[in-house]
């Protein structure tokens, strides 16, 4: 059975129809990139799948289980299932790395601060950032941020993780520090949905490669097939156009 | 000059100022917390209410910032008599000050409202925060932090501005001293003297709000 199914979902502001028509599955353990021009809905669709933005139409299912995005308590079990990171890495400004890290299993889960303090130093450790326990957001580089950011969405201990252009907002020489954890992530079996510009990083990571374009699947396909042989006129343009740099 | 300066006259009265100087400090307190409330209630209307309540409160900001704080004490202290609302002039003070402070302090709180970053809110919705949780955890305490040196500063122009109470015989600071001068004639000397108590009132408020805010908010405020 697929982890993720999403069928035939569709999502409007206003007039403006942001996804068409979206089906794709996500299996256990599945690295699935999103790839596609800006405007293609990719960040939306992510965007729908955390709750943040109501979908007009149609499906998602995790385990085989519909998600009804119009109730707040089943939004709730899809946040408890699902963490996001986000471009702007979006940490709390007001609290050091440590307590943005452990805020939500603390408070929201009510989970025993100790052992959640413990664990999160753990997971700091894993995205390297052992000694920036008692920094502030402001005292850290973007990097930082970003790696604090998706300590802070482990800590939940998320059965998937949803990456939004997490490298998009770092200077060139900070991408790499990023993109280190989460190929770490990917090696330990995280179930992921990625959206990026980083081809070659994609190529490497990603089991699966889904192009999108005006709010709609394109192509889907492995890198090897997407990257070097697309089918779809679209799909060739736009794979063309970003490995030709 | 021709002026022999008494100041063993003044220093006598030093009990009564210092005590005088605690009534300010009350009016301040009572006057800034009351202003807080209002604050947060016409921030609110002007930031997320419907088109009445938003011309409601600023409405009522555009009043009170645009008119002396003196005059509307007048009014209620010597107006409201008139429609058989008796107020004790302490009350009358606290009242009109707060009411004062209430637009300034709309209008600082309404720049804090309009502070919080979206994607901080966005965020703590997707950690699971609830509404609530969101409002203590994240939103209160970055407004906090924005708005906090713009409070404190308010603060000490509040304790200054209760010297307005003198005028409607309050035992505050500034009343009290005029009211010793006309006993004893010694003006300078107990003007100075209470300029001194002014001061370090001022001084000693910053310093504490200073450090509060740095332990608090991590708000980066010079302490001197």
């Amino acid at each position: 059975m697929h982890h993720l199914e999403i069928a035939s979902l569709g999502c409007r502001y206003g007039k403006l129809e942001v996804l068409r028509n979206v089906s794709l599955t996500v299996a256990k353990g599945e690295v699935v990139s999103l790839i596609g021009p800006s405007g293609s809905g990719k960040s939306t669709l992510l965007r729908v799948l955390m709750g943040l933005t109501p979908p007009t139409r149609g499906e998602v299912k995790i385990d085989g289980e519909t998600i009804d995005y119009g109730s707040s308590r089943c939004v709730r079990t899809v946040r408890e299932r699902m963490a996001i990171v986000f471009q702007q890495y979006n940490l709390f400004q007001n609290m050091d790395v440590l307590r943005n890290v452990t805020i939500a299993p603390v408070k929201i889960k009510r989970r025993p601060r100790p052992e959640v303090e413990a664990d999160a130093k753990r997971i700091l450790a894993k995205v390297g950032l052992s000694d920036k326990h008692h920094a502030y957001p402001d005292e850290l580089s973007g990097g930082q941020q970003q790696r604090v950011a998706i300590a802070r969405a482990l800590a939940l201990k998320p059965e998937i993780l949803l990456l939004d252009e997490v490298t998009s907002a770092l200077d060139p020489e900070l991408v790499n520090e990023v993109l280190d954890t989460i190929r770490g992530l990917a090696a330990d079996g995280m179930t992921m949905l990625i959206v990026s510009h980083e081809m070659a990083f994609v190529r490497e990571v990603a089991s699966r490669v889904v192009m999108m374009d005006n709010g709609q699947v394109i192509e889907e396909g492995s890198p090897r097939q997407i990257f070097d042989a697309p089918t779809s006129e679209r799909c060739r343009e736009f794979v063309g156009k970003i490995l030709r740099h | 000059m021709n002026y022999t300066f008494q100041f063993g006259v003044a220093l006598a009265q030093l009990p009564v100022l210092l005590s005088a100087a605690l009534v300010t400090l009350e009016l301040a307190f009572l006057a800034f917390w009351g202003g807080a409330l209002i604050g947060v209630a016409g921030a609110t209307a002007k930031t997320y209410g419907g088109p009445a309540l938003r011309r409601l409160a600023s409405a009522y900001v555009v009043f009170f910032t645009n008119t002396p704080a003196l005059l509307q004490i007048y009014f209620i202290y010597y107006g409201l008599p008139e429609f058989g609302v008796l107020i004790p002039a302490f009350i009358a003070v606290v009242l009109g000050l707060m009411l004062n402070a209430g637009a300034y302090l709309t209008e600082i709180m309404r720049a804090g409202f309009i502070s919080v970053r979206r994607q901080e809110v966005e965020a703590a919705e997707t950690l699971g925060m609830s509404l609530f949780q969101m409002v203590r955890y994240v939103i209160v305490p970055h407004i906090a932090k924005t708005i906090y040196p713009s409070l404190a500063n308010f603060f000490i122009l509040l304790v200054l501005g209760s010297s307005m109470g003198a005028i409607f015989s309050v035992n505050e600071l500034t009343g009290t001293a005029i009211d010793i001068s006309t006993e004893n004639y010694r003006w300078l000397e107990m003007f100075l003297l209470v300029g001194v108590i002014y001061i370090a009132l001022t001084f000693i408020a910053s310093v504490s709000l200073a450090l509060i805010g740095r332990f608090a908010f991590r708000v980066k405020a010079k302490v001197f």
